[in-house]
């Protein structure tokens, strides 16, 4: 490897970074101007614009697609480097019609434009040629102008190699070319899963968000016909490119003050994108995501880029609302919380604090979080707090906690692009976490990084895997620890490592005795000769990076499962360095930090015991109060707790329970038994309909704070626009509340939420908002003076001696399906639609392509029984029935069917779940559900329409191609004669 | 027992609530801006006497249509050189004398005057031109001409 690579640019020597640097980016580092239009630091070179022609010892060439080396001597403002620059972008010109001042895109940002401009580009020296093409207008999201499109093959880099969902390419072959989808067929009808991500990195106008056409500009939003007419006359008036320039900048300017641009953190996933939000008053025009994005970079997905109708719903309730006998009535906050506080009150003096409970939101923010159980253990003394991660991920928490301290993510997700190998296990990732599952497509395309997938269902990421295995629902702990035992049989484990840094080795080598490769084989139905192989690749991978999910979590052994998974890491030496680790996918957007920040029955916000009296007495002194100890009661608990008559008043925040929770007939039973319900949400959810009070809260465009994703990264999002007249953000309704209890907390902004937490968790010591401005981050723990941990354990555990504990295993089948409930029901989520869709059914474009849940069916179960495409079933468990219609599929298997859990009506998966939970946990076994099926209708339309991306058909390749665009017979080099 | 229940009665506030509700928001607003809302008052007051105000709306009432009218009248062909010329003549504009313009042009409205005072009726013979000459105001004028030919004719 060459060390010193120097470069001279212009006669300037310039120290290049690494050799693999492209020269345009050393060039852009230390501001040797070239034009460039089809570069982007995010995407790389794709070489299709011609614009960066430089000299390079003597020959003309791309500076994108040339690599620095040694000695290399640069010229880029000799005339016929500038003639050849221009060449490329009069090309580019006779591509794209500059009509700026009255085109959407002329908000600064115009690529196009601003190389023309930075250039000088005076006159157009070809003439625009038009395409005979009609602008793709069949999509519901962005639109497709061809006699814009430059073909610069940003957009098919991005959907090959970024988002890999292979939709796009050019087609360079025909008399003119153009961007396709699938075979061509419109936007509409084809794979496309609507990320949007074409749309973001379009350098002008051609692929744009719909959201923007007539609403970005001054001038913008007139008829089609005088639009034409406008066009032509800005042409005349502005006769060379100089005027136009001067006019359309002036204009961008203007949109300043009308259009506003603020950073969020998207309210769906725990991926945690951010990016900013423009807006016009309460209008959305688009999501732009940035390079500066720390999760996601320029990634979104359809529910981050275009989900967001839901803000604006005429759904949303605006006045707090009071049961009375058969109806709610609206009232003012005034008498809403005078009426919530003195129930509450008369309950606290009869029954005691313990018979109040409150349940936090993982869509609300961290200093939600923290309030709710402030307001909990500070104004009413009760532990009884919990969150939603109880339904999910508290079992992958309790697992991490058991092994390697801290219950989070390991590292980053640039650990899981860099990882050698990553395996998921339970979890759809490419639906469920779709922006991470990205990267992980990414490099196994591209760099050829392994990928192992263990699931009952063959989904996105099953059939992209390099080995895709498919145990026995409910048995991963099973050919986890056989597979762990027998790298230990080999001798394969990492030594040094566990010598260095583990506890506990003995005991645990013992406990794997049961589990031989004969045992894993029969439980798991997976070959014993595959579950070697799977062995040795773990064993001997540079890096090894375990995501899992809720196909983990949600059974009765979901803490012992994700412990085995943090076991199998320790043998192999697979944490604390750069693209190991373990990755318990977080569900929501804010699950982590609602955890984090202390809504559990038994933490303090940094997870301290509220047994620990150090830590108490910490939290009463700030408090000025005496504070419970003894832990309160988890979510299961508390439904169990109104069975029973012990808990009467339930306070929820921003959760739809009613839907979300496992037996939802035993949960909503409970809801009518308590004395006070509070629901606080932007709609009248189905839990909301169980409520005394509904409180109407804020969503997260209307209010600052901060959310902290699967990465345990801290970021914060910043009001787009004022709460929705009538409602108020969580914050201030906690308060609010706490205010009619007597005690003023004086709150004015959530940074001082913020810093009060951090002054009192050390976990969170060095969080503050001035270092989490714009698009910086934090991943916690953070030290006081604000050193973050990407990668944790890189110096040991967080336990006494800083060594990581090996946590013994035992295992026994305790769920399987039986003679009368003969096939086992799968559930889980859908690329397009949130939880139980409550916010993405009210964005009509995704309702158009994904209007309702569907139940799959494999083929050999339909051809047993006899039906077809768009039959209609009832699924009948235990606990309850569910019905729907069927797509017959081969993601599902045999007797296994997926009913996605996005749905709220007659098909919520919960209508069939019961009260199994994880033994440890109390995380509902949502995943072990036998039921029989009853056949209700034998065949009928397909529950899927024909466009939605499922009937799609990619065009999988790499890049886009740009060698059969040199191969065309009129195409040269600029500047070079015939290529 | 607390059934599930969707039917919301809503808060009606009576048309004089709602007005004082706005009224007191006007107020706290004028409150807040008072300087600004007189200035503006006063500008207004001003455009209405010149019956600038009356145009004004009327034209932002019919916007739309007004500026359809325009824009496509103008994109015809007959007007491209008239376009074309538009940015020309900004330029050329910005090298004329404006100054120097300026009292010419009253110069030549004195001349137009004196012309229509005195009619184009009375005749004039090789004397009374060699007269007039002596005439110092007619002497600026032909000097003044003599020396714009002059200059014009310089390359």
């Amino acid at each position: 490897m060459n060390e010193h690579t120097v470069v001279k640019i212009n006669g300037t020597e310039y120290l290049a970074d690494h050799p693999d640097q492209t020269l345009i980016q050393l060039m852009n580092k230390v501001n040797e101007q070239v034009p460039q239009i089809c570069y982007n630091e995010s995407l790389g070179p794709i070489q299709t614009c011609d614009s960066c022609i430089v000299q390079v010892d003597g020959e003309l060439v791309r500076a994108c697609g040339t690599k620095v080396k040694a000695g290399m001597k640069v010229q880029t403002q000799l005339p016929h480097v500038h003639k050849a620059q221009k060449e490329a972008l009069d090309r580019v010109l006779e591509k794209h019609e500059l009509y700026c001042t009255v085109c959407d895109y002329n908000n600064g940002s115009c690529e196009i434009h601003n190389t023309m401009a930075e250039f000088g580009i005076e006159h157009q020296e070809r003439p625009f040629q038009p395409t005979s093409y009609e602008k793709d207008y069949s999509g519901t999201f962005y639109r497709y102008d061809p006699d814009q499109c430059i073909l610069c093959g940003r957009c098919v880099e991005v959907c090959q190699d970024v988002q890999v969902n292979e939709t796009l390419t050019i087609d360079w072959e025909r008399q003119e070319p153009r961007v396709i989808w699938d075979n061509d067929v419109p936007i509409d009808q084809s794979s496309c899963v609507n990320c949007g991500q074409c749309s973001t990195v379009c350098p002008c106008n051609a692929m744009m968000e719909v959201g923007m056409e007539g609403e970005a500009g001054f001038l913008t939003d007139t008829e089609p016909g005088i639009l034409k007419s406008m066009i032509n006359l800005t042409k005349k008036v502005e006769t060379g490119y100089g005027p136009l320039f001067a006019v359309s900048d002036s204009e961008a300017a203007m949109r300043e003050e009308t259009i506003k641009k603020e950073k969020t953190v998207c309210t769906y996933c725990g991926v945690g994108c951010s990016f900013d939000v423009w807006t016009k008053d309460r209008q959305i025009l688009k999501v732009e995501p940035s390079a500066q994005s720390p999760a996601n970079g320029i990634s979104t997905c359809i529910k981050g880029k275009f989900g967001w109708d839901y803000v604006n719903s005429e759904d949303r309730l605006q006045k707090p609302l009071v049961r009375r006998d058969d109806h709610f009535v609206e009232v003012e906050w005034e008498e809403a919380m005078q009426y919530v506080v003195d129930r509450m009150k008369k309950i606290l003096a009869e029954k005691g604090p313990d018979h109040l409970a409150f349940i936090a939101s993982s869509k609300a923010t961290n200093e939600e979080s923290y309030l709710m159980q402030k307001l909990a253990r500070q104004v009413i003394g009760t532990n009884n707090v919990d969150n939603c991660s109880r339904y999910c991920q508290a079992p992958a928490t309790k697992g991490l906690f058991r092994t390697v301290g801290y219950g989070g993510d390991s590292g980053s997700i640039d650990d899981l692009g860099d990882s050698k190998l990553v395996i998921t296990i339970g979890s759809n990732t490419a639906e469920s976490h779709p922006v991470l599952a990205s990267r992980i497509k990414r490099s196994q395309k591209l760099l050829g990084h392994k990928l192992f997938v263990f699931d009952l269902r063959k989904h996105e990421m099953a059939k992209r895997a390099d080995r895709f295995y498919q145990p026995k629902s409910g048995t991963d702990l099973v050919w986890l620890s056989a597979v762990t035992k027998y790298i230990l049989d080999q001798g394969w484990e990492d030594k040094n490592f566990l010598d260095d840094w583990v506890n506990g080795f003995d005991e645990y080598r013992e406990s794997l005795e049961p589990f031989t490769m004969e045992y894993a084989s029969d439980l798991t139905g997976i070959p014993q000769e595959e579950l070697k192989q799977v062995a040795e690749e773990v064993a001997t991978s540079e890096t090894v990076a375990i995501c899992w999910a809720m196909g983990v979590t949600q059974h009765m052994l979901g803490s012992d499962t994700s412990t085995a998974i943090s076991n199998l890491l320790l043998i192999t030496g697979n944490y604390g360095k750069p693209g190991t680790g373990a990755y318990p996918l977080r569900g929501h957007n804010n699950v982590q930090g609602c955890s984090d920040f202390g809504s559990m029955p038994n933490f303090f916000p940094g997870y301290e015991s509220t047994e620990d009296d150090e830590v108490r007495s910490r939290y009463e002194k700030a408090w000025g109060t005496e504070l419970p100890k003894e832990t309160g009661m988890d979510n299961h608990e508390m439904i169990e707790a109104i069975h029973d008559g012990e808990l009467s008043m339930m306070y929820v925040m921003g959760e739809d329970t009613g839907i979300v929770d496992a037996n939802i007939n035993y949960v909503t039973a409970a809801f009518e038994k308590l004395d006070l319900f509070i629901v606080q949400d932007l709609f009248l959810t189905k839990t909301a309909e169980y409520a005394d009070v509904v409180l109407p809260a804020s969503p997260s465009l209307e209010k600052d704070g901060t959310f902290t994703n699967t990465e345990r990264r801290i970021q914060r999002l910043y009001k787009s626009f004022d709460p929705l007249e009538g409602t108020k953000p969580d914050w201030e309704i906690i308060q609010l509340m706490a205010k009619h209890f007597g005690v003023d907390w004086g709150y004015e902004h959530p940074s001082e939420i913020m810093a009060e937490a951090a002054g009192l968790a050390p976990l969170f010591a060095g969080v503050t908002y001035e270092r989490l401005e714009g698009y910086n981050s934090l991943q916690w723990p953070v030290a006081e003076d604000g050193t973050d941990e990407p990668l944790l354990f890189t110096e040991g555990f967080p336990f006494e001696d800083k060594k990581a504990k090996l946590y013994p295993l035992t295992y026994e089948l305790m769920y399987d399906t039986n003679e009368e409930y003969d096939l086992h029901v799968n559930n889980g989520r859908l690329l397009e639609h949130f939880h139980e869709g409550n916010m993405t059914y009210r964005t009509s474009g995704i309702q158009r392509k994904t209007p309702n849940a569907f139940i799959e069916v494999s083929e050999e179960l339909a051809k047993e029984r006899g039906i077809e495409e768009g039959a209609e079933v009832k699924l009948i468990s235990e606990s309850g029935e569910a019905t729907g219609q069927v797509t017959v599929t081969d993601r599902v298997r045999g007797k296994e069917i997926f009913l996605p859990l996005n749905s709220n009506g007659k098909s919520a998966i919960n209508f069939l779940t019961d009260n199994r939970v994880d033994k440890d946990t109390d995380t509902p076994a949502y995943k072990e559900i036998a039921v029989k099926m009853k056949v209700l209708k034998k065949k009928g339309k397909s529950p899927i329409p024909k466009n939605n991306h499922r009937n799609g058909n990619p065009v999988p390749q790499i890049s886009v191609k740009v060698q059969k665009k040199w191969q065309r017979e009129d195409y040269t080099f600029p500047g070079r004669g015939a290529h | 027992m607390a059934r599930a229940i969707t039917d919301i009665k809503r808060l009606e506030k009576s048309r004089e609530e709602v007005i004082e509700e706005n009224v007191q928001e006007v107020k706290e607003a004028v409150a807040d801006n008072k300087d600004a809302i007189l200035e503006g008052i006063e500008l207004l007051s001003a455009l209405q006497k010149e019956g600038t105000l009356e145009t004004l709306s009327a034209f932002v009432k019919a916007k739309d249509e007004t500026l359809a009218n325009v824009v496509r009248e103008i994109d015809k062909e007959q007007y491209t050189p008239l376009l074309n010329n538009l940015p020309e003549l900004v330029f050329l504009l910005g090298d004329l004398n404006v100054s120097g313009i300026r009292s010419l042009s009253s110069r030549l409205n004195n001349g137009l005057e004196r012309m229509e005072d005195e009619g184009t009726t009375k005749k004039m013979n090789m004397l009374d031109f060699a007269k007039v000459l002596k005439d110092p105001e007619i002497n600026r004028s032909l000097t003044m001409l003599m020396s714009f030919l002059k200059g014009m004719g310089q390359k």
